[in-house]
């Protein structure tokens, strides 16, 4: 195994002295410290506010999954007494909103799906706004839609209008087609004693924040300021900024709280830049909040693929070639259509194999848009390839575990043939399996199975994983640490707490650093003002981007301090140590002042520090792995699958706070467990039109379905992180699906290739086996 | 072109033991009544149709989605919401547990959560985890915390029971 650079912090400038002392802060299980307020009612989330002479924001969808503007009229709304504002094509022709950036039209002439929006009204009361969208006249000429994949790729298919501001495409395919590979895939094949082909169908999935999206635009004639359920404040600000012509400056973005975004509410979504420009129109606040049903028809889903997979392997096991076509539907627009690469990493990297070919055919369909869900497109990777080598291990006759053992990867398996071969930054993937086995009963399972109760029976399964985090450019993160002669410290971040516990870590960090405990450490964040840039709170990236930035923002304060105290004790600053709320001389807790005290020696009204991330260096590669086990029932009779357990290791360097970590694997195996097993919408095919825009009909899992879900992480160091710290939000889910299906083929003996795996399908499964034997 | 505006009503209740008299259309909802007109907004709306939990209250002794059920219902009844579980003393032990067991993350959920437990444990102190179970059974939690608001919920029976016997 190639042995990595050695680490460091990825901060520009000088690495922080060490802290002269063992951890006290760090590794610690705290509470987090926006719990009280969360359970007591107090949190503030935008749906909560209201402000002076605020008006209400309604939209006006268009009910066909294609069709073409003929003639829109808002006058008669515009008219209604109550209405303040009105948008739509006739006002704002050539207007763009930004979504990461990315333009789109905010009223197109032509409609790409059923939902899409076509005007808005602001009025005085929500009554008022619903009665002038119904005065609104619009002659739609109807057009051919094509609504699956399937359809939009022939040649004479419908075009798509996409939403996103052109891409090069042919017919409804964007190009350039997607295709990296290195060694000779059809060579690999040739030479295999067995090739193993599995065809997988991997549905959209909808967030389903429990929050419908709501946000507040205030303009004071100067300055626009946004109240917002988003998970970057910057990022909203910039795409706003851009939007509407305005300097950065004119536009502060707030999220105090905000209540699940999973990637859906990463940038500025579209409602933020109707209900700024209505406000600006109206010079009154206006509140835009979508309701339950408008959320499953405009927000952007989760891609579906429908995969083929070929592995061909030597009789012992030995993989020779895998081969994977992915089509996806993206929707009627999708930025993340660009970031393939997201697939390749498990595809590829996972097992040592001389050839590798990925192929993505990505299709325009008349639906909504699709962007980033909590993986993007790893689940669909990761199904595909972990399904796929259980498929193979059936064909050998081998034992899963053992066969992913074969070919396991030490080192970085490149992508192409031209990719360096590069250390990762760490990697215990083969503990994480082991813990995994160990936990979840792997040297029983043949045994589990062969106790069949009835009609029920028992698997267990395992899938591994190995996706792409750990920062992205432009890695220009940064955050202050400020110190006042009152002992007091704040973190000044321009992050935003989405739950996952952002809030909480960062303080820690700064405590830790300046050796205080985290209550002592106040934090100013989900602001732009007051704060620098700093990513949004989406891709696993806020304690690996922004972490350094406070840890070296705080190790410069007390840096500052250090040289305060010094004098005092006729020592060197460097023979200093800040713990346990005091700075003494090293070795001697007595020579030493009360960190409150050293404060007061500023003469300065503050001691300020600004942190900022480098880049992650290019000698060396992110990325993190883990594995998931499941153990399942599933009843051959009425097609009903119980999972009873789950088992999550996650090969995370050293938790900064383990409970934290712990609810994150919880939640992404929930989640998980919702995409595997529960989630499906369902569209009309000839219409377009979603049929189970609501949380009835889309089921996400509830408390009565979640399993035992355990936690058996493997620790290491990794110095490229915050105190090792790897980072978790995403990983969590993204072995589940292939664990759960791969522990249901383990029962039945084969495998099922689509998901959710819902009794209608585990049924159809069963008959459609049974009648193949019987043929 | 006028628009219809409901019949309005006196309606008079209690929330969280406080007496409260408000006028409201006959439509309108109790979750609209709490968060509009009381400015109790720990009360959540996640779907406005009884499906998503979100805005749990509990009325007369039972928890029931707000959003489904009309203000003038509420008449002469008792209504608790998340305001009113922390007493005089402190938190609830429901709200201990779940900072202390991290049933908590974005919290969107949590107040209909909790309103559902509270319902849960006056009526039984000694719930079996499959009673946590179906009490929570109908408020969804995207983040996924369950497996940490059961825990949650089997503390704070505890830590109730250990008070009352501690009380006698």
């Amino acid at each position: 195994m190639s042995t990595p650079p050695p680490g460091r912090l990825l901060v520009h400038g000088d690495a922080p002295p060490p802290l002269g002392r063992d951890l006290a802060v760090i590794g610690r299980s705290i509470n987090r410290r926006d719990a009280l307020e969360k359970v007591t009612g107090q949190a503030v989330y935008s749906s909560d506010m209201t402000l002076p002479g605020m008006l209400h924001a309604k939209i006006l969808r268009c009910p066909h999954a294609h069709a073409r503007i003929r003639r829109i009229d808002t006058s008669r709304a515009a008219a209604l007494p109550g209405v303040h504002a009105v948008l739509s094509l006739e006002n704002t022709r050539g207007w763009h909103t930004y979504w990461y950036m990315i333009a789109q039209p905010a009223f197109p002439e032509e409609i790409a799906y059923a939902g899409q929006e076509v005007a808005l009204v602001a009025a005085e009361t929500v009554d008022i706004a619903l009665h002038a969208l119904g005065l609104i006249e619009v002659e739609y000429e109807v057009l051919p839609a094509a609504v699956t994949p399937r359809e939009a790729m022939k040649p004479d298919a419908p075009r798509v209008p996409v939403l996103d501001v052109e891409r090069p495409r042919e017919g409804n395919v964007q190009q350039p087609i997607y295709l990296r590979a290195r060694g000779d895939v059809d060579r690999g094949l040739a030479e295999a004693d067995v090739v193993s082909e599995s065809h997988f169908t991997l549905p959209t999935q909808y967030h389903v924040d429990i929050q419908t999206r709501c946000c507040i635009a205030d303009w004071d004639g100067l300055r626009l300021t946004v109240y917002e359920a988003s998970q970057g404040v910057w990022n909203v600000k910039r795409e706003l900024a851009k939007s509407l012509g305005l300097e950065e400056d004119r536009v502060r973005v707030v999220v105090q709280n905000m209540g699940g975004g999973f990637g859906s509410k990463a940038g500025a979504q579209r409602v933020v830049h109707y209900a700024a420009r209505l406000a600006m129109l109206a010079g009154r606040p206006v509140r835009l909040e979508l309701t339950r049903p408008e959320e499953f028809l405009s927000h952007p889903r989760r891609y579906a693929g429908e995969v083929t997979m070929r592995l061909g392997a030597r009789r012992d096991g030995t993989l020779t070639a895998i081969d994977a076509e992915i089509v996806l539907d993206i929707g009627s627009g999708s930025l993340y259509a660009g970031k393939y690469t997201m697939t390749l990493h498990q595809i590829s990297e996972l097992y040592r194999c001389p050839s590798v070919r990925v192929r993505i055919v990505a299709v325009y369909t008349n639906t909504s848009p699709t962007g980033p869900q909590r993986g993007v497109l790893d689940p669909i990777a990761t199904f595909s390839t972990e399904a796929a080598i259980d498929d193979l291990a059936a064909r050998l006759g081998m034992d899963p575990l053992a066969l992913r053992m074969k070919n396991y990867a030490e080192d970085f398996q490149g992508l192409d043939d031209t990719t360096p071969a590069l250390p990762y930054t760490s990697k215990h993937l083969d503990a994480c399996l082991a813990t995994v086995a160990d936990a979840i009963g792997w040297a029983d399972r043949d045994r589990l199975a062969a106790d069949a109760r009835g009609s029920v029976r028992r698997g267990v399964g395992i899938a591994a994983y190995c996706i792409e985090r750990g920062g992205y450019a432009p890695f220009s993160a940064k955050a202050d640490v400020v110190a006042r002669p009152d002992g007091s410290v704040e973190v000044q971040a321009g992050v935003v707490e989405i739950g996952a516990g952002q809030i909480t870590i960062l303080p820690m960090i700064a405590a830790e650093e300046l050796g205080l405990p985290a209550e002592r450490i106040r934090i100013h964040h989900g602001d732009t003002d007051g704060t620098h840039y700093a990513p949004s709170s989406h891709a696993s990236r806020i304690t690996s981007e922004v972490g350094p930035a406070v840890l070296q923002a705080a190790a410069m304060v007390r840096g500052r301090l250090f040289e305060l105290v010094a004098p005092q004790h006729e020592v060197s600053p460097l023979d200093l140590v800040a713990a346990d709320e005091r700075i003494h001389v090293r070795g001697v807790p007595a020579r030493g002042l009360s960190f409150t005290a050293a404060c007061a020696l500023m003469s300065e009204p503050e001691i300020r520090a600004t942190g900022s991330r480098a880049p992650n260096p290019d000698d060396v590669i992110f990325r993190l792995f883990g594995a998931h086990g499941a153990e399942v029932l599933v009843d051959v009779e009425t097609g009903e699958l119980r999972v009873v357990r789950i088992v999550c290791s996650h090969d995370i360097g050293r938790p900064i706070n383990p409970k934290l970590v712990e609810s994150q694997q919880y939640g992404g195996a929930v989640m998980g467990l919702g995409y595997g097993l529960y989630e499906e919408a369902e569209l009309d095919g000839k219409t377009g039109v979603l049929l189970t825009p609501d949380v009835h009909q889309y089921r996400v899992p509830t408390a009565l379905e979640t399993p035992d879900i355990e936690a058996r992480n493997v620790e290491s160091e990794d110095a490229f992180y915050p105190y090792s710290a790897k980072p978790v939000g995403e990983a969590p889910l993204v072995g589940v699906m292939p664990a759960v299906r791969n522990a249901l083929r383990h029962a039945l003996g084969f495998g099922i290739d689509a998901l959710p795996l819902t009794p209608a399908r585990i049924l159809e499964a069963i008959a459609a086996r049974r009648s193949a034997d019987a043929g | 072109m006028t628009i219809a505006i409901s019949a309005r009503r006196q309606v008079s209740f209690t929330v969280n033991g406080r007496p409260c008299s408000v006028e409201v259309p006959a439509r309108r909802t109790l979750a609209e009544t709490l968060r509009e007109d009381l400015g109790l907004t720990g009360t959540k709306v996640g779907c406005n149709r009884a499906e998503c939990g979100s805005c749990t209250v509990v009325l007369d002794g039972r928890a029931v989605f707000s959003c489904s059920v009309l203000a003038v219902e509420a008449a002469g009844r008792r209504v608790e919401t998340v305001e009113g579980l922390a007493g005089a003393t402190g938190l609830h032990p429901l709200q201990e547990a779940f900072i202390e067991h991290d049933a908590v993350q974005c919290g969107i959920c949590i107040p209909g959560m909790l309103m559902s437990l509270k319902a849960l444990l006056d009526a039984s102190p000694s719930p079996s985890e499959d009673d946590i179970r179906q009490a929570v059974g109908g408020n969804l939690c995207r983040c996924g915390t369950y497996p940490n608001t059961v825990k949650a919920a089997l503390a704070a029976a505890s830590a109730l029971r250990a008070r009352a016997g501690a009380g006698r």
